[in-house]
């Protein structure tokens, strides 16, 4: 009896991993398929294993700049949210005074906003400060998106601290500032780890922000530039767009698998804390 | 007597303040100024009180999208849960290739919904796509028909794909729920003799609660924007009848109706309003 329901798990999980599985697998076919390749013609699931396509993918369709577009994106978007928000989060932990609960309420309240709601006054607004098509326009409209998660994950981060903490860099001359930036951001690795794991792939992946502010072809993020591709095929080449896509989601692969331990870690965290 | 000094400290938070008030609130409130005007994007905008709003629920294709929108919404996370909660069981015990299994279903959860919904279209294009052949080769019957010519199955589609990416995030959630719930609260119910659905629903469920609300809440938000998966997977097809609001309120915004659109972005403000006002007033009532 136990036998034979410990077989039926198995199986299960077994059936859920290849479920998630086969999508990817069914892209990197197609993405290695001759170009003359008729799609019903001979065994469907195994490829011609044509590695120019990925030549040609990466030479026509621009993902290399996308590539480091995102990249900029990315890192500024987060390198601004962390600095900001860190000290932020250090504020409202440190000083409970009226000012600060107003600000934590405000993020607080504007969690949960998607983008979309604010994306189109916003876009005039960034069309008068010419940062339409701009990275760091991105960066911006990225940062305030992202803002509010942490804050959230460094004040509560920064609250389980003791304050003996602060009281000891004090008395070594440390300010505001430096006390934050010298001893209390070092001592909450764990909270920026967190931060980075929840919003990282979600700013990568942006798209629905990118279609107002990235416009131009040599500003597109990944998204972008992948439906900009797709579209002038309208169907076509499969092979073509399917290597584009294996690029485009080869990074974010191996970023997840290698820190796919922390990764967890960081998400079971930030989850039941919010 | 002691001046009282200015904290300046306190005042470390000033540049997120400033950072969110200007590319955050300022647009917001401009937006709600803006939704009562017939600006066009470019030449004068004219104050037309609440027409927008009226259009909006005079118009046939908005209500439309209001209704795939709620569905989308309500139906993935209904699913998402369901399908999450029962990945968590079956993953909360111990046996080989366990973080294995966890990584791959967490998988697809990384990837650009756009890029996904592409991907999906490769599968499942109808006469066309991998499943069509890989069935036709082993000489079954079409298992999908011709999905994308009906508004029902299009969005059960669109619905599944979702669920498809996002139950293993809900998963990841309902684990570290699970998890925390201490082995001696079950044996002390084994103990008493309660049955394995009584140990479920009056001992795991209850314990779970947290997780529940945090999994509902923001599967519902997260899907009322929805936007990605749908602009690579139907563009919002058959027709207009699987568009959700926030392509909706894109279009609107490309089509020159600037004002109008930026009215239909504060009726979606205020549908997202409700669960967020719900998950606040139960996290209040749980302190």
């Amino acid at each position: 009896m136990k036998g034979i329901s410990k077989f039926i798990k198995y199986l299960l999980i077994i059936a859920i991993c290849i479920m998630c599985l086969i999508p990817f697998y069914v892209l990197l076919v197609l993405a290695l398929n001759s170009p003359e390749r008729v799609f019903y013609e001979g065994n469907i699931f195994v490829p011609d294993f044509c590695w120019q396509n990925f030549i040609d993918a990466w030479s026509k369709s621009k993902i290399g700049m996308a590539m480091l577009n995102s990249a900029i994106i990315t890192a500024g978007t987060l390198g601004l949210t962390i600095m900001t928000g860190g000290l932020a989060g250090y504020a409202i932990a440190r000083h409970n005074t009226r000012y600060n609960k107003f600000v934590f309420g405000l993020l607080l309240s504007c969690m949960m906003i998607p983008g979309i709601i604010n994306t189109v006054p916003l876009y005039t607004l960034m069309r008068k400060i010419n940062a339409v098509n701009t990275l760091w326009g991105m960066i911006l409209v990225c940062s305030t998106l992202a803002l509010p998660s942490a804050v959230f994950i460094y004040a509560t981060f920064i609250r389980a601290l003791p304050k003996e903490l602060d009281e000891a860099a004090a008395l070594d001359g440390c300010t505001g500032f430096s006390t934050f930036w010298r001893v209390i951001f070092p001592a909450i690795k764990p909270a920026t780890a967190s931060f980075i794991i929840l919003n990282g792939f979600g700013i990568w992946n942006n798209y629905a922000q990118a279609v107002f502010f990235l416009q131009s072809r040599s500003k597109q993020n990944i998204p972008q530039a992948l439906s900009v591709f797709f579209q002038q095929f309208g169907g076509a080449k499969w092979h073509l767009m399917a290597s584009t896509a294996v690029i485009a989601v080869i990074p974010v692969i191996i970023i997840f698998l290698v820190f796919q331990k922390q990764f967890i870690q960081g998400l079971t965290d930030g989850a039941l804390k919010g | 007597m002691k001046k009282k000094r200015i904290n300046w400290a306190q005042f470390l938070s000033l540049p997120a303040l400033i950072l969110f008030g200007v590319f955050f609130v300022y647009p917001l409130l401009k937006g709600i100024g803006m939704s009562m005007t017939n600006w066009d994007g470019m030449g004068e905008a004219k104050f037309v009180g609440l027409k927008n709003f009226v259009d909006f629920f005079s118009d046939e294709r908005a209500m439309h999208d209001i209704k795939t929108t709620l569905i989308f919404a309500i139906g993935s996370a209904v699913l998402l849960n369901l399908v999450g909660l029962g990945y968590a069981f079956l993953m909360n015990s111990k046996f080989r290739g366990k973080s294995i299994a966890r990584v791959i279903i967490y998988l697809p959860a990384i990837i650009s919904p756009l890029i996904m919904g592409y991907i999906w279209y490769f599968l499942l294009q109808p006469g066309r796509g991998f499943l069509y052949h890989a069935f036709s080769q082993l000489g079954l019957p079409d298992p999908i028909g011709n999905w994308m010519s009906s508004y029902p199955s299009a969005l059960a589609v669109l619905v599944l794909v979702n669920v498809w990416q996002f139950a293993g995030m809900t998963m990841i959630i309902y684990l570290a729920g699970l998890q925390s719930i201490s082995s001696d609260v079950l044996e002390a119910a084994l103990i008493d003799g309660a049955s394995p659905w009584q140990r479920f629903a009056h001992v795991t469920l209850p314990l779970l609660m947290p997780a529940i609300r945090i999994n509902v809440v923001t599967n519902i938000i997260g899907s009322l924007s929805v936007f990605d998966v749908i602009m690579s997977l139907t563009e919002g097809g058959p027709g207009y009848s699987t568009e959700s609001l926030s392509i909706y309120i894109m279009r609107m915004c490309y089509g020159s109706r600037t004002g109008y659109s930026t009215a239909v972005a504060m009726i979606l403000f205020l549908i997202i309003l409700i669960p967020v006002l719900i998950s606040m007033r139960l996290t209040r009532a749980k302190d």
